[in-house]
């Protein structure tokens, strides 16, 4: 019994060394004088080792010399020896515990600080307005009210949506993100000029207010000038500011250049295999045996085992189990045709994800090279979209 | 068995009594052939790793087996751990 076990150690008990020819009737003498033995083996005919509690052991002198027989102390365990022992070196004890100590205070400062999710907006300017409220490192964990910080954040910086810090560790992690800004509308009464959004060669020009500047055919870079705002006639003596809009279709190119090696290298495992554990003490992990992995090339597995106390209450206590399975590498050829597909719909999945879902897909080229041991695709897809943004004229009279 | 235990017999009859605390007796538990307690014993005669004599009310109990242990010895019980094959009453 385990428990039975820890009380023995708790209280100490000394294995001791009975001898004698009468053996029997030493346990018996102990057992009427209420003195309690566990784990008594014979050793041979004459010795008898047996555990005994420290109160007992010194009741033990009279008993021997009534049954005759001899002890010997042979062992001392449990708590109050080794309390003994831990006392004659107090300095070990000091070490242990300022050691503990400084792992303690060392976990609760937080080092480092990271924004994650910010599209537009820099990181800098809210890492050093996070400093100024407080979440900085060095700053101690436990003294930051998270909840309070991600609302000066979100009060602070309009461009955020929610914020979320998190402290893993030693790591604050501040998780943001943006809020989609509206584009900007531009008053109808204002005048304005429709320019391209990006580049691409001019298909049609529908003109809705305003004069066109393109014509089918012509190539414009973004920026540039497509149906004007500013009217002016031969009878006019000024031009006329008009809000100019309409629509502008023309052909724009997505380009993506893919590779691949056509030599794949694969692992495969040898058989061979190394474990090492870890136990996980809430968010702390500490390894046990820090072996080196023995092999140059492996591959890893995970697994972890955490204590469930009742039900879902779990103590944050985990092992994790890492097995170490020594691989060779093995290169394999890749069919040509099979490198092509990958790299076709590698290339297409991330064009797609370019491509506005109003355009319309016309052509698509594709063109393979092969280098060596190296396949290089260029994927250009051509799209009729609508390329028109209205952009306001800043005129000298308002 | 004399007089007196005779009566004590019957009304632990009667009155549906445990006898094992009427009568004095050894109560004997065995858990297979690893583990024996033995409750309401009168003291030990013999220890050896192959074999263990009990003293009790009605007779000497004897253990025979392989790598006997005295687990736990009080006054009321013993546990014996090992590989029991035996066990008899002998006067």
């Amino acid at each position: 019994m385990l428990i039975l076990r820890l009380w023995n150690y708790l209280r100490g008990y000394v294995i001791i060394r009975v001898e004698g020819l009468y053996l029997e009737k030493f346990i018996n003498h102990c057992i009427e004088k209420g003195i309690y033995l566990w784990d008594i083996k014979r050793v041979n005919y004459t010795t008898l080792e047996a555990c005994i509690g420290i109160k007992g052991f010194k009741d033990l002198r009279r008993i021997s010399r009534k049954a005759g027989c001899r002890v010997y102390l042979s062992k001392k365990n449990g708590y109050p020896f080794w309390a003994h022992k831990i006392k004659k070196r107090k300095m070990l004890l000091i070490g242990a515990f300022f050691s503990i100590l400084l792992l303690i205070i060392a976990s609760s400062f937080i080092y480092d600080v990271e924004v994650i999710g910010n599209q537009q907006l820099a990181e800098e300017p809210v890492i050093n307005y996070l400093r100024e409220i407080g979440l900085k490192p060095g700053a101690n964990r436990y003294r930051i009210d998270l909840r309070q910080l991600e609302n000066e954040l979100m009060i602070e910086f309009n461009e955020l949506a929610w914020v979320g810090i998190e402290i893993k560790g030693i790591y604050a992690k501040v998780e943001v993100v943006e809020k989609v800004a509206p584009p900007t509308k531009i008053d109808k009464n204002t005048p304005a000029d429709v320019v391209a959004s990006k580049q691409g060669v001019i298909e049609q020009v529908i003109a809705k207010n305003g004069d066109a500047v393109v014509q089918k055919g012509d190539i414009v870079s973004e920026g540039d000038l497509l149906i004007t705002g500013i009217v002016s006639r031969e009878q006019m003596k000024n031009p006329l500011y008009v809000h100019a809009y309409g629509e502008v279709f023309a052909k724009t190119y997505y380009e993506s250049n893919k590779s691949i090696s056509l030599v794949e290298i694969k692992k495969q495992r040898t058989g061979e295999v190394y474990n090492r554990r870890r136990i996980k003490l809430g968010k702390l992990e500490l390894a046990i045996g820090g072996n080196e992995i023995p092999y140059s090339d492996y591959e890893v597995e995970k697994s972890n085992k955490t204590i469930t106390l009742w039900r879902n209450i779990k103590l944050p206590v985990e092992i994790i189990l890492d097995t170490y399975y020594e691989a060779v590498e093995i290169e394999e050829k890749i069919e040509l045709q099979q490198a092509k597909e990958i790299i076709h719909q590698e290339a297409i999945g991330e064009l797609m994800e370019e491509i506005p879902l109003e355009g319309e897909i016309v052509d698509t080229k594709i063109t393979f090279i092969e280098e060596g041991s190296t396949l290089k695709g260029t994927f250009i897809i051509e799209v009729i979209e609508d390329i028109a943004k209205q952009k306001q004229i800043i005129t000298g009279e308002d | 068995m004399k007089k007196s235990e005779e009566i004590k017999k019957s009304i632990a009859d009667i009155l549906e009594l445990p006898q094992d605390i009427i009568l004095d007796l050894p109560k004997i538990t065995m858990v297979g052939n690893l583990q024996i307690y033995v409750e309401n014993h009168k003291g030990i005669l013999e220890y050896s790793t192959t074999r263990v004599r009990i003293y009790t009310k009605n007779g000497v109990l004897r253990i025979i087996g392989k790598n006997l242990i005295l687990k736990n010895i009080v006054v009321e019980e013993i546990v014996i751990v090992g590989e029991i094959t035996h066990i008899e009453f002998m006067d």
